[in-house]
């Protein structure tokens, strides 16, 4: 692991409505790693990736979040955003009324080598969206707004391109994706590789995603907690036995903190 | 000469009131003082400006139809019909109910069966009287039986100045009319324009009309109209409201033949102190009739907005359908939004629905904008860029089009070029 | 389908419609004067200050206009409606010691037996006094108070909180009926539930307007301290005469923060009853009020129950239901404002025209600047059983807080005929089916009723939908 990480989790913890979901979570991402996040349904992945992201309806209880040399902590989303953080969505968000050029726009807006004006910004989006297959007339549709879920997959992978962040966290936990929608996020993940020398947290347990991916950590979650952090080999080890062991054994230690 | 100024009381007000305390019942208008008459309209019409046809002429020879048609109807027993007749006699007479005033005219209205005096604008006597009066006549334009017919009608006024149209239109049957209005005004000191419009839809025809308004911070805008519907019409209307100090926009619409169809479509933005006005009332008179009425605004600063929707189901409307939805988004403290969605309804086999969502960018919405590095604001500006990018995308005309983008320029840094 | 139908029979209302002699009762002249409502008070033995109160209350009634937006009420001569009538009987504790045709009146509408089931204390007014109020030993324990609003007048303890609240949530400038109110009120009942107290069982007064061509005019006041919980249920009826007779209660309800008040009505008049009733809530934080309103009978009724969401987080439900028949003019709905951080707001009606009735569906959502975080939304459905009935709806909302969510959505229509097929294709009578679609339909309101006012209400409902069907 490298010494100066880009990203930097100690001991967090994180509840929603009073309720603990992440225990005491340590997690080192170092710059240009990909990290796999796996574990069972209802393990804390998710929240995992909206907490990194600052989502308000998770309150930090304890614990930090560096990123870039910087405690992020404390940071509106918006920020960490243009700290070059960045989360797609399992399920993206409608915005009746706003088309998604306009809300691509206003992500580039400010972002120092990144903004850009009318025919240029055009172009780049075009170039982008032929990247994933992508019909250009989505780009003046609402946004989200009668997409299915293979459209809003593209929709999410154009952005993590034309952001180009530093770390983008990719949650694909229990989307189901079929194998259009898995082309997709492969195809996304490929040209963020190739373009950026970025890092990539990917949030799982449907391993075929992975399979063209060099991977340098595994993180395994079971309730809230990393029960075990090893190199890609653990992966084709899960595809055999699943989470049982995990789970065991996270139950195990559970009891035996109570006794 | 220069006029005294004048406030016009009770315009726009809906139909059956409600509390006063709530001071939506209806608006004031404020022409200011010392305004010179000057008006300047231009109307683009072609073969369409006409003046053989006529709205009266209209309206008689549909009167003469429903006449025809009443003559046949069984006489009316119910117990309203006789509760109209006088005022409540409470115990005297306990299978009567006590109807209030507005309930009262509705009968009354519906017993009379008379087109001419059942027109209406939106906006009302008192405005129409005084733009009419400002446009010193009105321009009729027709679209003859069976033909297409555009027009395009441009109001514009200059500071100190005040400037009226005043036109009627005239579908004749199976006839297909199309007329933008442009509402446009760059002043930089107090000044008035407006428009009063009657429009008939004859038999079969369609019209749709399409309304742009954008007038600078210093303007004071009504924008009134009035439409009787024969059998089988079809009007859509479109009401693009961007700019103005003070702006009243008006509609009522007499759905008198059977199937006869409104669409009204509103899309308006206000920010700064600029106050929107808006008094929507469709009558369902012919069976099988059917309106839908969609509005959208956005509201920044500490602007002000009112939007009366009335859909009224006269006895006898069977089969109608009136429909009627608003979405505001508040995007600023300090904005107040007033809205009052109203059906009323005197006959059984019909269906009204209304539905109002008011609110801010719902949290999950501003969660994920923020992940891609948009704050509240930002978030929030968007809605207000993409309501005139939509009003510039969908402009009728290169001119009304240049309108829109001079506004944005002034709301939004480069907005010009971010739609070219 | 049966399309033609047949004129609506009267309905048989006698299970309400009986009433009494007024021998031995005292009626004051009619008409409104300040001597008339000087001698009321007097008779009362009431505070200077409330004297004071009602002359200054008359004065702005004679001020006031009528209502310009609701249903007619030139049929209601004010100089004709007595403003008080005084039963033959000081007020009881026990049935027994109630005058046997005041007694019978109650045992027919039921009361004592509800009392003896499941209520934890009752008082009936007859026309403008109480005449019953009693209350179970385990409530009294508990510190809570329920009584005559007029004897509580007269214990100093009580007189302080009375005199600090009395017309305060509906002031007599409200409008003209609350001034009239304000002027000649008699009567009403008197509830303070203490901090953390939680009452289980429900107290219920009930309010019958025996007296012809009288009016009515109650007032109740509830205080309920912070963290306590009660449930008031509140009936009414009157028998049909052929004059106009006037109900002009209010009732003032103080909830406290983080307590809960459930107050529940069926207002069943004769339908010669002009019915001008105020009611009005204030919530302090976290506290909670539900309306649960039932609207029968009455020639003219003009009633929207209030709630003031003066505290945080403070919470209102309303539920209501209209059904206005032959001759009958209801314009009923609610009013909520919105007037602090996070408060929410739901309501539910639902209205019936039959018979040539008018039903008017009639609210106001307002979200004061000091709102942020607030939350409404509003459903109201109206249902038309012929062509001969109207509805309206008229819901206006002012809307000056950001961080809102507010939705609206209402429709109005008749019952499908596809639904009146499928029930009779399976062997139920067409009147039957009607029935049980509007019972169906009044299903939200009855289902927060105790189980013996719902069944009273679906018995109203079918009461009303008798001879719909030729």
């Amino acid at each position: 692991m490298s010494t100066n990480p880009l990203l930097s989790i100690n001991n967090l913890t994180a509840s929603v409505d009073e309720k603990t979901i992440l225990h005491g979570i340590d997690l080192n991402v170092a710059p240009g790693e990909t990290h796999v996040l796996m574990g069972p349904n209802g393990a804390g992945k998710s929240t995992m990736g909206h907490v990194i992201m600052g989502d308000p309806v998770y309150t930090v209880n304890e614990g930090s979040i560096t990123f870039d040399g910087a405690d992020i902590t404390e940071l509106t989303p918006d920020k960490r955003s243009r700290a070059g953080l960045f989360l797609s969505f399992q399920a993206p968000v409608e915005i009746p009324g706003v088309p998604l050029s306009s809300f691509l726009r206003a992500q580039i807006a400010g972002r120092p080598g990144l903004e850009m004006r009318g025919k240029e910004f055009r172009r780049r989006v075009k170039e982008l969206a032929a990247e994933l297959s992508m019909d250009t007339a989505y780009l003046n549709r609402e946004l989200g707004v009668g997409f299915s879920g293979g459209e809003k997959k593209k929709v999410e992978m154009l952005q993590l391109l034309l952001l180009q962040p530093k770390l983008a966290v990719l949650d694909e936990t229990d989307s189901g994706l079929d194998v259009d929608a898995l082309g997709v996020v492969s195809r996304g993940m490929d040209a963020y590789r190739k373009a950026t020398d970025g890092s990539l947290i990917i949030i799982t347990h449907n391993t075929r995603i992975l399979e063209h991916l060099e991977v340098d950590r595994v993180h395994v979650m079971v309730d809230g907690r990393i029960v075990r952090e090893d190199d890609a080999s653990l992966i084709p080890w899960i595809d055999a036995n699943g989470f049982d062991s995990f789970e065991r054994e996270a139950a195990a230690a559970a009891a035996g903190e109570t006794r | 000469m220069k006029m005294p100024g004048m406030t016009i009381k009770h315009a726009s007000a809906m139909p059956a009131p409600t509390w006063s305390w709530l001071k939506m019942n209806n608006v004031k208008i404020e022409i200011p003082d010392g305004l010179e008459r000057n008006c300047q309209v231009e109307i683009d019409a072609g073969d369409a400006l006409d003046n053989a046809a006529s709205f009266e002429g209209s309206v008689a020879s549909l009167q003469e139809r429903m006449d025809a048609a009443r003559a046949e109807a069984p006489a009316d027993g119910r117990a309203m019909i006789d509760a109209a007749t006088g005022a409540d006699r409470g115990a005297e007479k306990l299978d009567v109910p006590a109807l209030s005033a507005y309930e009262h005219r509705a009968v009354r209205s519906e017993i009379a069966c008379d087109i001419a005096s059942d027109f209406e604008t939106g906006v009302g006597t008192d405005i129409r009287a005084y733009l009419n009066f400002l446009a010193g006549g009105t321009a009729v334009l027709a679209a003859e039986e069976d033909e297409d017919a555009e027009a395009a009608i441009r109001v514009t006024t200059r500071a100190g100045e005040a400037s009226g149209a005043s036109v009627d239109i005239v579908a004749a049957p199976r006839s297909t009319f199309s007329v933008t209005l442009s509402l446009d005004s760059s002043a930089d000191a107090p000044s008035f324009m407006g428009s009063t419009m009657r429009v008939f839809a004859d038999r079969g025809a369609r019209v749709d009309i399409t309304v742009y308004l954008t007038a600078s911070d210093a303007v004071t805008c009504v924008e009134d109209s009035g439409f009787v519907l024969a059998e089988d019409a079809r009007v859509t209307v479109r009401h693009v409201v961007l700019g103005g100090a003070f702006t009243a926009t008006g509609l009522s619409a007499d759905l008198r033949g059977d199937r006869s169809r409104i669409d009204v479509d509103t899309s308006y933005l206000a920010s700064g102190a600029q106050q929107r006005d808006f008094n929507y009332v469709i009558r369902h008179r012919g069976r099988k009739t059917v309106s839908n009425m969609d509005a959208n605004g956005v509201l920044t600063g500490i602007s002000k907005k009112c939007l009366r929707g009335t859909i009224d189901l006269v006895h006898g409307a069977k089969g109608a359908e009136g429909n009627e939805r608003e979405t505001v988004l508040l995007a600023s403290r300090g904005v107040d939004n007033k809205t009052i969605p109203n059906i009323l309804c005197d006959e059984d086999d019909v269906a009204g629905n209304h539905g109002a969502t008011i609110g801010h960018v719902r949290p999950e919405q501003l969660f994920y904008a923020a992940c891609r590095g948009l704050s509240q604001e930002q978030t929030e500006a968007l809605f207000l860029s993409a309501k005139l990018e939509d009003a510039a995308l969908r402009a009728p005309d290169e001119a009304v089009r240049a309108n829109v983008v001079r506004l944005g320029n002034q709301i939004i840094p480069h907005f010009e070029e971010e739609i070219a | 389908m049966a399309k033609n139908r047949t004129e609506v029979a009267d309905i048989d209302r006698s299970l309400y419609d009986f009433s009494y002699g007024e021998e031995g009762f005292e009626r004051l002249d009619a008409g409104l004067t300040p001597d008339i409502v000087t001698e009321i008070s007097q008779r009362k033995n009431e505070p200077r200050w409330m004297l004071d109160l009602r002359l200054k209350s008359l004065e702005i009634y004679h001020r006031m206009p009528n209502p310009t937006w609701g249903p007619g009420i030139e049929g209601l001569d004010m100089d004709n409606i007595v403003t008080y009538v005084k039963p033959n009987t000081e007020q009881k504790n026990d049935w027994d010691s109630v005058p046997d045709d005041i007694k019978d009146t109650f045992e027919r509408l039921g009361i004592p037996e509800a009392e003896r089931s499941y209520l934890a204390g009752v008082g009936a007014q007859y026309d403008s006094e109480l005449v019953y109020h009693n209350m179970q030993d385990t409530a009294a324990k508990m510190g809570i108070v329920y009584s005559g609003i007029e004897e509580a007048l007269h214990e100093p303890k009580w007189e302080a909180i009375i005199r600090e609240k009395f017309m305060t949530l509906i002031p007599p400038t409200d409008h003209k009926f609350a001034a009239l109110h304000g002027a000649v009120w008699s009567g009403g009942s008197f509830v303070y539930v203490p901090k953390g107290v939680k009452l289980d069982f429900p107290l219920q007064s009930y309010f019958r307007l025996n007296a012809k061509g009288a009016g009515q005019f109650e007032h109740t006041l509830i205080v309920v301290e912070d963290d306590a919980d009660l449930h008031f249920i509140e009936g009414c009826s009157a028998p049909k005469y052929n004059v106009a007779n006037l109900h002009a209660g209010a009732v003032e309800l103080f909830v406290g923060k983080r307590a809960h008040l459930r107050y529940s009505t069926i207002e069943n008049w004769s339908k010669n009853m002009y019915n001008l009733n105020t009611k009005r809530a204030r919530c302090e934080e976290e506290g909670e009020i539900e309306w649960i309103s039932g609207s029968f009978g009455s020639h003219v009724g003009y009633l929207y129950p209030m709630s003031v969401l003066a505290g945080r987080k403070s919470r209102s439900n309303f539920t209501g239901i209209t059904f206005a028949g032959t001759g009958q003019n209801l314009d009923t709905g609610c009013k909520v404002v919105l007037g602090a951080p996070d408060t929410t707001a739901t309501v539910e009606t639902k209205s019936i025209s039959k018979g040539g009735g008018i039903s008017t569906f009639r609210s106001s959502i307002v979200a004061t600047p000091a709102a942020e975080g607030a939350a409404a939304s509003v459903s109201c459905q109206s249902l038309m059983l012929d062509d001969i009935s109207r509805s309206d709806t008229i819901p206006a909302m002012d809307i000056r807080a950001k961080n809102v969510d507010i939705g609206h959505e209402a429709t109005i229509g008749r019952i499908g005929d596809d639904k009146i097929f499928y029930l009779m294709s399976r062997g139920i009578s067409e009147e039957e089916a009607r029935t049980m679609i509007v019972n169906g339909f009044a299903n939200p309101v009855s289902k927060e009723l105790p189980l013996e006012y719902a069944v009273e209400m679906n018995n109203l409902i079918k009461l009303e939908m008798e001879g719909a069907i030729g």
